[in-house]
């Protein structure tokens, strides 16, 4: 059977342009796909989990739901994480979990784009969806990213190649920039690199958004880059049509953080005197935009949201997963659809082990190597349906193409057992 | 003839490479993932100074963590700068405070980079964060 427009559940991009053929329950074949978008559909397979555990031995799904219920309700406060590579049925389940336990829940954006939501919460955002960038923009930068190698298709698909309503030329009507401290593959199809120090992005965002305002900065150069490329970069930012920022996690993951988006966001407004612009973060996990959303529709919050007090308070910092691990203030751990074991500094995925952790994962990961509880799910966009959202906001359906291993659930069914159970020990 | 120094000064920026996606989507523990991550890049005049043999590992340091690995030249890396992708083995070597932001610094860290050590499996890494050797 083809499949036809099917989204890919692997980045933001979400590209859902992908043509799947299945025969007789099993994917064999994929067309339009990146190299980790094919690895995923094929390879679904692959190192998967089979049966849950409880304490390293295999236990019945029953058993291991019911331990997982136990270590939850017997928890003084639990944390709840993950959710960026689930759908968003999913992801509305867990809120509700640590509401009734009075738990913590953070999703994987406290690690990646957290800091842009501190950042836009303060100062707020000129945006654009992907759509609008591909029929529009004829200036792209990329500050921070490497869409070659995270976001496989963007460039191809939305920023730079593709032909667009307004934008006929394609590649040859856009000018592409890309700010980053080290030559990627990006910076090798750009117009012009602007290789910049490294932790130097906001002393740079600020020469340029004085420079755009025309104040003239006394200095020779700044973050390594010359005055007159400054001032020339700032002229052709103010006399482009349409131009995007997609900024990554070489703004939030370095010294000044949130401070950093706080200073494109205030580039892009000054720039909005001149023409239109506006800017986009590069999210990674595919339904990490989806993890904030459901989470603010639920709480008002998108991430570090703590129930202790029965109602939900949101203090990054605070309340955020690697915070909690490496101070070891919680006493249990609910992973779903990540793996901090893997991505965490090693002071703060060392508590994971400490503690009762509870995973829900499809496939052997470090996370699920030191976890009291495994429950494995299925693929969510490739065994399980659901929402996602894209890096732009957009929401998008994904399919379910195969049935997932016999006795094997969605993350929302599972999370529904567990729901469920808690609710039974409270009554 | 160049004496090979001890150790040099880097800063250290992390990422995803392309490779990395998809030996993740295979699985952590294939061979696949494990190569594409348990790994530094650096420039050939900085293999160079250290005297690094192409199958020898070197061992990455900060102020927060120790952690050894393969390498690999990248030319288009500057002098003074190594590519560690994101993975278990780089955030050996991270620092978990957030400053209140809950995100952990993990780019353009300072980190000396020598010859030598150990390079752990998967297993041992898990291990060692169970509290293990």
């Amino acid at each position: 059977m083809e499949h036809v427009d099917v989204v890919c559940p692997f980045c933001g991009c979400l590209c859902d342009d992908l043509e799947i053929t299945v025969e007789e329950g099993h994917i064999t074949g994929i067309k339009n796909a990146c190299a980790v978008s094919r690895s995923k559909f094929l390879n679904h397979g692959s190192h998967r989990i089979t049966s849950a555990a409880v304490d390293g031995k295999k236990a019945s799904m029953k058993k291991a739901v019911k331990e997982a219920v136990e270590i939850l309700s017997n928890a003084r406060r639990p944390l709840i994480y993950g959710l960026s590579s689930t759908e968003c049925g999913a992801i509305s389940k867990a809120v509700e979990i640590g509401e009734v336990t009075g738990g913590i829940v953070d999703n994987t954006a406290s690690v990646c784009h957290g800091p842009t939501i501190l950042a836009l919460q303060q100062v707020g955002e000129s945006k654009a969806t992907l759509g609008e960038a591909r029929n529009r923009a004829d200036m792209v930068v990329f500050w921070g990213s490497n869409p070659t190698a995270a976001h496989l298709r963007h460039i191809v698909r939305y920023s730079v190649m593709p032909k667009g309503m307004y934008s006929t030329e394609g590649r040859k009507g856009r000018k592409v920039i890309v700010v980053d401290v080290r030559q990627t593959g990006t910076t090798r199809l750009a117009d012009k690199f602007v290789k910049i120090k490294p932790n130097s992005d906001f002393e740079l965002l600020q020469a340029l958004r004085a420079t755009v305002r025309g104040d003239e900065l006394p200095v020779d150069e700044v973050s390594g880059v010359p005055m007159k490329e400054i001032k020339e970069l700032a002229e052709e930012m103010k006399n482009c049509k349409f131009g995007i920022v997609f900024f990554g996690l070489g703004l939030t993951q370095s010294e000044g953080r949130h401070m950093n988006i706080d200073a494109a966001v205030g580039l892009v407004s000054e720039l909005n005197r001149h023409t239109k612009f506006v800017l986009t973060p590069m999210r990674g996990h595919y339904n990490v935009a989806g993890a904030n959303t459901v989470a603010t529709w639920q709480t008002g919050y998108p991430y570090a949201i703590d129930f202790s007090k029965g109602y939900p308070r949101y203090n990054p910092g605070e309340f955020t997963a690697v915070d909690l691990l490496a101070s070891g203030e919680v006493d249990a751990a609910m992973i779903i659809a990540s793996d901090p074991a893997a991505t965490f500094p090693a002071d703060a995925a060392r508590h994971l082990a400490k503690i009762p952790t509870i995973t829900l994962e499809q496939k052997t990961t470090p996370t699920t190597m030191l976890s009291k509880v495994v429950l494995p799910v299925a693929t969510a966009g490739v065994e399980a349906e659901g929402t996602a959202y894209r890096m732009d906001g957009v929401p998008l359906r994904l399919s379910k193409l195969v049935e997932p291993p016999k006795g094997i659930h969605s993350d929302e069914k599972v999370l529904d057992m567990i729901l469920e159970g808690l609710k039974e020990v409270a009554q | 003839m160049v004496t090979a120094l001890d150790k040099i000064e880097v800063t250290l920026i992390s990422g995803r490479t392309a490779k990395q996606g998809v030996g993740l989507e295979e699985g952590k523990p294939s061979e696949s993932y494990v190569d594409s991550v348990r790994l530094i890049q650096l420039c050939p005049g900085d293999a160079e100074k250290l005297d690094l043999k192409e199958d020898s590992p070197v061992t990455v340091t900060t102020e927060h963590g120790s952690v050894t690995v393969h390498w690999v030249e990248e030319k288009t890396l500057e002098s003074g700068m190594i590519f560690f992708p994101y993975g278990p083995w780089a955030n050996q070597v991270y620092n978990s405070v957030t400053d209140g932001t809950g995100m952990p610094i993990m780019k353009a860290v300072k980190a000396t980079v020598e010859a030598g050590g150990k390079v752990q499996s998967l297993t041992e890494i898990v291990d060692s964060l169970k509290g293990g050797s």
